[in-house]
């Protein structure tokens, strides 16, 4: 059952599928349903002995292409609407135990290959408004499945936190000589220097001015491309680049495989115009404040939808610098 | 700075009628850094 409804207080749709709740959680290694199918041994959801990158629908999708019209009719204040949209899982490697991190330079490359592909793919269906990638990593963050894996959600909207960074690039905009917000925003972080991580020909990455989390990070496209699919070549293998060394350097940070959730903001593929107004970038939002302290969306941050934080962004982007340098 | 590679890309059905798409590159090392 994949269903939405309406929160007028909010204005957002929320998504039911309650399917979901047999998804199958942290299995031991040897039953992991991400690794390659052996012979002679159970079916897992890669029916070849052995892959590089694979991409499948969710066993367990929170929006699915075939969604129907909810038995729930809802009224004029609250509607309900089918839960049509898609969701992919996305398979780094098969390789269990590696992770984003530890891949090779080259095999990001081809993951971001892969990410443009999916991106145009799922664009390009009518029922899908915005193509959505992202990846929780750590049991910290809720993962059920350890295998390095990402996720697609192809989603009928434009889902809130999307929908309000566009409506404020979008104002900018107009406000400000038709100049991109994010362009500017960019370029701040350029000149102050204090909060870039890493500063590459085509990309940047540097935890932003006003980051939620402590180690946040966001990586920019330096020219305002509206999505994935949009970045040059040189431009893809400057966001591989950028991107091995700053999971290298999350990764040194607490002497752990660090948790984090991996978000890309793009253009939606609703026919709008998006051009000047979307500018495809990736946050990071690692949940770890110390070794053993976790960030927690609690009180004034779930419910004020105000985060409060413990730390500046330029003490984190000095400690996180100096372990992506090495030192 | 890593170079683009030839992709190529294989859609199969699965058992339960979902799809799997298969990705494999013209350049790809084996092993993990």
């Amino acid at each position: 059952m994949n269903q939405l409804r309406w929160d007028p207080t909010m204005r957002e749709w929320v998504a039911y599928a309650t399917h979901r709740q047999d998804r199958t959680f942290l299995p031991p290694a040897e039953y992991c349903p991400l690794c390659p199918t052996k012979p002679g041994g159970f079916p897992t959801e890669v029916p070849r002995e052995s892959y590089e990158i694979a991409v499948f629908e969710n066993k367990f999708p929170s929006f699915a292409p075939n969604a129907q019209v909810p038995e729930e009719p809802g009224t004029t204040l609250t509607p309900t609407a089918p839960g049509r949209g898609i969701c992919e899982v996305v398979l780094y490697s098969d390789d269990h135990d590696s992770t984003l991190a530890t891949m090779s330079e080259r095999r990001i490359r081809n993951l971001i290959e892969v990410w443009a592909d999916r991106y145009e793919e799922l664009g390009a269906l009518d029922f899908v408004d915005y193509v959505f990638i992202f990846e929780n990593k750590g049991e910290a963050i809720g993962v059920t499945l350890h295998h390095p894996h990402g996720q697609i959600y192809g989603y009928p909207f434009i889902p809130p936190r999307p929908a309000k960074e566009l409506g404020a690039a979008r104002e900018y905009r107009a406000q400000n000589d038709e100049h991109c917000l994010h362009c500017e925003l960019l370029s701040q972080e350029h000149e102050d220097a204090r909060r870039i991580l890493i500063r590459g020909e085509h990309v940047t990455a540097f935890v932003p001015f006003y980051a939620h989390f402590p180690f946040e990070a966001h990586v920019y496209a330096h020219r305002c491309a509206p999505s994935i699919a949009d970045l040059e070549p040189e431009e893809r293998s400057d966001l591989a680049s950028v991107l091995k060394r700053l999971l290298a350097g999350y990764d040194s940070l607490f002497g752990f495989s660090l948790p984090y959730m991996m978000v890309m903001h793009q253009a939606p593929t609703d026919g709008g115009d998006y051009d000047g107004v979307a500018h495809f970038h990736i946050e990071f939002y690692p949940p770890n404040r110390t070794a053993d302290k976790l960030k927690y969306l609690a009180g004034s941050e779930t419910g004020a939808g105000a985060y409060i934080m413990d730390v500046l962004p330029e003490r984190t982007a000095e400690t996180l610098r100096e372990k992506i340098e090495g030192r | 700075m890593q170079e683009e590679s030839e992709v190529r890309k294989e859609r199969e059905a699965k058992d339960d009628g979902r799809y799997i798409i298969f990705y494999t590159f013209d350049d790809e090392e084996e092993g993990e850094d």
